[in-house]
């Protein structure tokens, strides 16, 4: 059995997905969940991390990370393959493992690279967790209005040692596990708007720091309130530029739009896969239809997703395009569950089992797959005006 | 076909078909290279030819050459298929005593070829459908206007005496088939969309272009994830060939004729309304080939029965 370190430097895509899945194959007693699913936020956090730590042992974590932060280089899709491979097998939550996609690539792109190749590899190894600290009471789509500002702690902002940060962030995701925080903060004065931010990487442990959890309609505390109250972050914490941060939040989106959307749609499959086996066989006229129109609104997600991924392998630049693939990530995941809740009502409505709870709990979470990430209406704002190109709106 | 190659015939493709006017575009289309260039090169002219027909809203008779050629024949302007009836897709004949009977719709090929081609059940996935050429004299051809009389539709009858002549991939031609209707049917979306679009922008009301109102532009945006996700379908089909990809790619074109043309007619209002304005013969033509080898809603409920029965939904297309 070849494990990730022994398939080469550079394998094709099609070698990476065959060999993986005969080692996960392999490997599966070991990596199973030591919980029933879905299990508590602390166990799928436990999960993740241990599943994190087997798999960058084995190298496959590596594949498709940059040499410099200890990966294995080769093509982004690499690291999409596994990501979707882990979710299609329920070895762990897509929302949770894909946040190494929105995190790790920020501090590659814009952290100075001693501080890059330090910190990644604990990241990827499940050795750290970090978080997004992006959005703000006040800031849900319209991020560029973001308060929580930072100010230089002496002297003026090209001299500063350290900056000093107050304010407060909401809907950040696992902060009561993190590490670390990529924060966003103002820099400039308060109607500078995008122009005025600064991204940081802050240590969770810093004196000032309070995380609040907040229960969901799910039940789940994965979201928190985190509060900023004169926390010190050093100068050579600054991600990107002084007022540099919009880009690096912005940077963020192709790998958000792609590598996180291919997981969450084979953990999609997987779920209509397992409505299937709940639903066949009950006195229902309506299954196959329904579980049809799912699977059609699925593959045309599938499809488009996998156009965006080629173009992103192929060099180009990920733009406002991918707003599409936004809308339809988000019908797609909607269709599957209100596939659940029509075919098993009594499942979502009643059933206490621990299946009953995850069907539950998944099918109010597809409520936010059009609020989350820029709403389904944001997402058409910026089709309209960047794509349908009909100018400004009113 | 290079990118060069492709955007050259695309080129011609939409000048011949301009230079046609409202007359049928066979003509148009041999000067082009077709069939020729479907035998050569399936893939990108299916792709080409049929997006432009579906944009330019033409009548042609090309989808019995796509057919023919899945079917693994020569394509050629003599030879007429018979197609299944409407919503349908199993072969349109059986064979029984040494007669063909068989019923279903033709193109206006129906009128001019020599023969026609009559592919004779299961069409099961059996693969163990027959074929019997026919003169076309011996069948009763009969024009449906229908919703859309530019589509140059008939239902067509056969009773003639015949025999079989080895076994034809039938599920192969369907899947081909879907392919073009589905381009076609992209095409169509587009024309309607670019429609609308204009619309939205030169039509003002409260003293502004309704393109202003986000009530307007979120239809318009809606329209646009549809076409897009049906052009991805059509990639994926292209790229994974299969009677499912193509069926998905098909029922994916059925639910973005819908959409668009439910959102578009919306922002067209009154002038959408009208047979002055363009956008109806669209919407008649996208009604008409969502039902050729199955409409949206016969595949899905299909798909559905059969990943019900199997217990597995699987992924068709990776990376």
């Amino acid at each position: 059995m070849r494990s990730g370190h022994d398939i080469g430097r550079s394998p094709t895509v099609a070698e990476f997905r065959d060999r993986l899945h005969e080692w996960l194959d392999a490997h599966a007693a070991e990596l199973a969940p030591r919980h029933p699913l879905p299990g508590t936020l602390d166990e799928q956090v436990a999960q993740m991390q241990r599943v994190k730590a087997i798999t960058y042992e084995a190298g496959w974590m590596r594949h498709g990370w940059p040499e410099r932060v200890g990966g294995y280089g080769g093509s982004p899709v690499l690291r999409t393959e596994l990501g979707a491979a882990l979710a299609a097998r329920d070895l762990v939550d897509p929302g949770l493992f894909s946040l190494v996609e929105v995190l790790a690539p920020t501090l590659i792109d814009f952290a100075r690279p001693e501080l890059a190749a330090q910190v990644v590899p604990r990241l990827l190894s499940g050795a750290e967790m970090w978080c997004q600290g992006f959005s703000e009471p006040g800031t849900g789509s319209d991020l560029a209005s973001l308060r929580c500002r930072a100010v230089p702690a002496d002297g003026d902002a090209a001299s500063t040692t350290a900056w000093v940060v107050n304010g407060q962030k909401v809907w950040t995701s696992l902060a009561q596990y993190s590490d670390r925080c990529v924060l966003l903060a103002r820099t400039g004065d308060a109607g500078s708007r995008h122009r005025g931010i600064t991204a940081f990487f802050v240590d969770m442990d810093s004196p000032g720091i309070t995380v609040a959890p907040i229960e969901m309609i799910n039940g789940v505390r994965e979201f928190c309130e985190v509060f900023f109250d004169d926390v010190v972050v050093p100068a050579d914490r600054v991600l990107g530029e002084v007022d540099g941060g919009w880009a690096v939040a912005m940077s963020i989106l192709p790998y958000e739009r792609s590598s996180c959307f291919w997981q969450r749609i084979a953990f999609l499959y997987r779920r209509l896969e397992q409505l299937v086996g709940l639903v066949a066989g009950t006195e229902d006229e309506r299954i196959a239809g329904v579980v049809g129109d799912a699977y059609v609104q699925l593959h045309a997600l599938r499809a488009r997703s996998r156009v965006t991924q080629h173009r992103l392998a192929s060099g180009e630049t990920l733009g406002a395009e991918t707003s599409i693939d936004k809308v339809l990530v988000a019908a797609a995941e909607q269709a599957v569950y209100d596939a659940v809740r029509r075919l098993a009502p009594a499942t979502v409505a009643l059933d206490d089992s621990p299946e009953g709870e995850r069907w539950r709990g998944e099918y109010l979470y597809s409520r936010a797959a059009t609020i989350y990430g820029g709403t389904a209406e944001i997402q058409r704002n910026i089709i309209a005006r960047r794509l349908l190109g009909l100018g400004a709106d009113d | 076909m290079d990118a060069t190659e492709r955007s050259m015939l695309e080129a011609a493709a939409h000048d011949a078909f301009a230079a046609a006017g409202d007359r049928p575009l066979d003509d148009a289309l041999a000067t082009l290279g077709w069939p020729e260039m479907l035998v050569a090169e399936p893939r990108d002219s299916i792709d080409v030819v049929f997006t432009a027909l579906g944009r330019a809203n033409g009548a042609a008779t090309a989808l019995d050459d796509v057919v023919a050629a899945g079917l693994g024949l020569r394509p050629r302007p003599a030879l007429a298929v018979l197609l299944p009836g409407f919503s349908h897709w199993r072969p349109p004949g059986r064979l029984e005593g040494g007669r063909v009977r068989a019923e279903g719709l033709a193109t206006a090929r129906v009128t001019t070829a020599g023969e026609l081609l009559v592919v004779c059940g299961p069409g099961d996935g059996s693969g163990a459908a027959h074929m019997v050429a026919v003169p076309v004299a011996a069948a009763a051809a009969e024009p449906r206007r229908g919703i859309d009389p530019g589509a140059g539709l008939h239902a067509v009858r056969v009773d003639h005496p015949a025999e079989p002549s080895g076994t034809v991939p039938w599920d192969a031609a369907v899947a081909l088939a879907r392919r073009a209707l589905g381009h076609q049917i992209a095409g169509a979306a587009r024309a309607m969309l670019d429609l609308a679009r204009a619309h939205a922008l030169d039509r003002v009301q409260f003293g502004r272009p309704i393109a202003r109102f986000q009530a307007v532009r979120h239809r318009l945006a809606e329209a646009l994830v549809w076409v897009e996700a049906l052009e991805a379908s059509l990639v994926a089909a292209a790229d994974a060939p299969g009677p499912e990809t193509a069926a998905l790619a098909k029922a994916v074109a059925g639910r973005a004729a819908a959409a668009v043309a439910a959102h578009c007619q919306q922002v067209l209002a009154g002038i959408g309304f009208t047979t002055d304005h363009p956008f109806h013969r669209h919407l008649r033509r996208a009604l008409v080939l969502d039902g050729l080898f199955g409409s949206a809603d016969a595949i899905a409920l299909d798909l559905g029965r059969r990943l019900v029965a199997r217990r597995r939904v699987p992924t068709l297309v990776e990376l």
